[in-house]
């Protein structure tokens, strides 16, 4: 074994777990002749963190939504919720300084950081975040229900191992609604990352201080907002485990490293740039269990296969950028890797292969439409809306300058950086094949993430093994606040659109029990807190998408008749479709608020539901007499 | 740490076995703590306890700790999502069987510690 904590008594290391037997002579042990952190201090810190934790939750539940405007939740938060975030951060630099690690108490304000961070939609909110929460909702609950596919749908049903999953927590439990774990997702989900983050992050450092840190980083730099009640959040847990499994067990060369000139030239190249510790802390498990991990492996990469169309083609580049630096010995499992993607779209989804050959490979080798394209439109909107794409540009790009010192760092320090720089790197030969609807540069910075916080850790840190300075401590808790500052713009930028109110909810529960099975609905603004229930019992429609449009031309009263023009529609127009279309700029200012005036009085709209959260209008058809 | 071994044991084993019942019937609230637990770590903790990423105190030094929760849970997740999405294409669609199925391989990977030499243990560099 290597070492126990980052500053171990110096005790004789074949007895260094039985410290007991070791001092169980005469003097027993103290904090003084350990060199242990007295007792009050971990405690002190812990009753911190539970301190910061009562008064970020009390600060979010003090938050208005009527408050939260184009820049998002920042404009509502008081300044208890600062103080309290301010707090955990200091505690976990704090713990981090200690002479010895206490992965306990570090636990502890880790989890007391991520609901500070994430858990402003339960709190504050109390429904789930993005529209996306609630057709995923919806299609679990299809699948409950009926026990079949139908891959015709949509492109969900042609990945739906997530969905099943779902379906059979929910057929199973007898829970029908599951809007509460929805809700929660992003605290849990956070959680449930904890274990396979620590455990990536210690095969990537040579230094436990430096996994704490990497994993803080990473939670306070994680604003993309993808771990909501989705696949990707789902398949990204898989991912990283399967990446921090294969470092742990698996590491080293897949080759004789003397066997051909390339391998020859290939180790060396490694061994010269990061020669540190390729196999520090590398377990060497029974051939039995090493095979029964390979199993594992090669399940998880079925389950995410299964289950989210990007992530297992994420996982290809990652796994051969591993291999080609030593740090991956099964030379097939990149292999079974292609295979496995492959094989699901040839076979599994076939049916959405066809319908969208075009949408699929259309883009492929544009890497400027895929990249800075896909970029270039999210840059518009409102000024306060512009002022969080600047924000959320800004935290990516320093991240990754800090990676890209922190590899230098550890190249000159002679401290691992080389894998992690491949993992973080690895991903981007992936904006080649498609922008993945615009979303391609969002997703790819979450892939990277978990390696490159392993790497912006090491010019903050110093390489020694007991507690931080007191000048880097204070540099690291100063990139920590800028970081979590900017999360929470970044992050919560767009809740005006992204959040629901129980008004908008009771909107949509009417439309379901006013309108009759098959019936088109339409909304206004692609962006409806709907379909978590009756998700393929009605034809929806939507007149515009929540996207910036560049001169939005105004709605027009004809393009919702057109659609109703035959059997009647149903049209639905929220408080969240009005956000988001001011936000993306999807209409012209205040173009909704016109158009319910203007069509409300048009010949055979009837409004038939209204409250604070939205309008629901019946317009009839030419079969009903219009 | 062999007691708390058995006691990680028992209590998997008891959650398998509970599931198989509630997931035809029960109190809500029960079902959704036995079942989500069973779901969420059942298979992955019994084959963690199979595996041995052991003993405890190395293993916050080598990472084998978190490392044993993230694949606890993991190939637990992978395995509720296999074998239900299994169902959905075989058409055999029925989540108590599901369940049943997943406490059975649960179990079963359990039967493989108990006959498993005690003393196998896995080094750590």
């Amino acid at each position: 074994m290597t070492r126990e904590t980052a500053a171990s008594p110096p005790v004789p290391t074949a007895h260094r777990h039985d410290a007991r037997v070791q001092y169980g002579g005469a003097k027993p042990p103290t904090h003084r002749n350990l060199g242990l952190t007295p007792t009050w201090h971990v405690g002190a810190l812990a009753a911190a963190a539970g301190a910061a934790l009562v008064l970020g939750v009390w600060g979010m539940t003090q938050v208005d939504p009527l408050r939260i405007g184009g820049a998002g939740l920042i404009e509502a938060l008081p300044p208890a919720y600062f103080v309290a975030l301010a707090l955990s951060l200091a505690g976990f630099v704090a713990s981090l300084s200690l002479r010895r690690l206490v992965p306990a108490l570090l636990t502890w304000q880790l989890l007391v950081t991520v609901v500070i961070l994430a858990g402003a939609d339960p709190i504050i909110h109390g429904l789930p975040r993005l529209e996306a929460s609630f057709r995923h909702m919806g299609i679990a609950d299809n699948i409950a229900q009926s026990g079949q596919l139908d891959p015709t749908l949509d492109a969900y049903f042609n990945w739906p191992g997530f969905f099943t999953l779902l379906g059979m927590f929910s057929g199973a439990t007898g829970v029908k609604d599951i809007m509460g774990i929805a809700t929660w997702a992003p605290v849990g989900i956070n959680i449930l990352m904890l274990a396979p983050l620590l455990a990536l992050a210690r095969r990537l450092t040579a230094n436990p201080r430096h996994a704490w840190a990497a994993v803080w980083i990473f939670y306070l730099s994680s604003w993309i907002g993808q771990d909501y009640l989705s696949p990707q959040a789902y398949s990204f847990l898989l991912l990283l485990t399967l990446v921090a499994c294969l470092l742990s067990v698996f590491g080293g060369w897949a080759w004789p490293t003397e066997r051909t000139r390339f391998s020859r030239w290939l180790a060396r190249s490694v061994s010269k740039l990061d020669g540190a510790v390729p196999r520090q802390g590398v377990m060497e498990p029974p051939r039995a269990d090493a095979a029964a991990l390979v199993v594992v492996c090669a399940l998880i990469l079925l389950a995410m296969t299964a289950s989210h169309q990007l992530s297992p083609f994420a996982v290809i580049p990652i796994l051969a950028a591993l291999l080609l630096t030593g740090r991956l010995r099964l030379r097939f499992l990149p292999v079974v890797a292609v295979l496995l993607p492959v094989g699901w779209l040839l076979f599994a989804a076939s049916t959405f292969l066809q319908g969208h050959f075009g949408q699929l490979f259309g883009s492929l080798g544009d890497i400027g439409a895929n990249s800075l394209g896909a970029l270039s439109t999210r840059v518009s909107g409102s000024d306060a809306h512009m002022f969080v794409v600047y924000t959320r540009m800004a935290e990516v790009a320093l991240v990754w300058v800090l990676a890209a010192v922190g590899a230098f760092v550890g190249y000159r320090r002679k401290a691992p950086w080389l894998a992690a720089a491949a993992g973080a790197v690895a991903p981007l030969v992936l904006i080649p094949l498609q922008p993945y609807g615009g979303e391609l540069l969002l997703r790819l910075y979450l892939f990277s993430l978990p390696f490159a916080v392993c790497l912006a850790v090491l010019p903050l840190m110093s390489d020694k093994t007991a507690g931080l300075g007191l000048r880097r401590a204070l540099g690291l808790l100063l990139m920590g606040a800028v970081l979590a500052t900017a999360t929470v713009v970044s992050r919560y930028g767009n809740d005006g659109m992204e959040s629901f109110n129980d008004d908008e909810i009771a909107v949509v529960n009417r439309l379901y029990s006013t309108a009759p099975t098959g019936a088109v609905l339409i909304e206004a603004v692609r962006n409806t807190p709907w379909r978590f229930q009756h998700y393929a019992d009605y034809d929806y429609r939507a007149l515009v998408a929540a996207e910036p449009i560049p001169n939005a031309p105004p709605l027009s009263c004809d393009a919702a008749n057109q659609i109703a023009h035959k059997a009647g529609a149903y049209l639905i127009i929220t408080e969240s479709q009005q956000e988001a279309a001011e936000l993306r700029g999807s209409t012209p200012a205040g173009d909704l608020q016109r158009f319910i005036a203007t069509c409300a009085t048009s010949p055979g709209w009837t409004k038939v539901y209204e409250n604070a959260g939205g309008v629901i209008f019946h317009i009839e058809g030419v079969s009903n007499g219009n | 740490m062999a007691t708390e071994r058995s006691y990680v044991s028992y209590a998997t084993a008891a959650v398998a076995i509970a599931a198989i019942p509630l997931s035809f019937v029960g109190p809500e609230g029960l079902r959704l703590a036995v079942i989500g637990l069973l779901m969420l770590a059942g298979p992955g903790t019994a084959l963690v306890l199979v595996l041995r990423f052991d003993p405890p105190r190395s293993a916050h030094a080598t990472g084998a700790l978190p490392l044993s929760i993230a694949i606890a849970i993991a190939f637990s997740l992978a395995m509720s999502t296999l074998v239900a999405t299994a169902m959905i294409y075989a058409r055999l669609w029925s989540p108590p069987v599901g369940v049943c199925v997943l406490s059975i391989v649960t179990l079963a990977i359990l039967g493989l510690e108990l006959r498993r030499p005690k003393h196998v243990l896995v080094r750590a560099k």
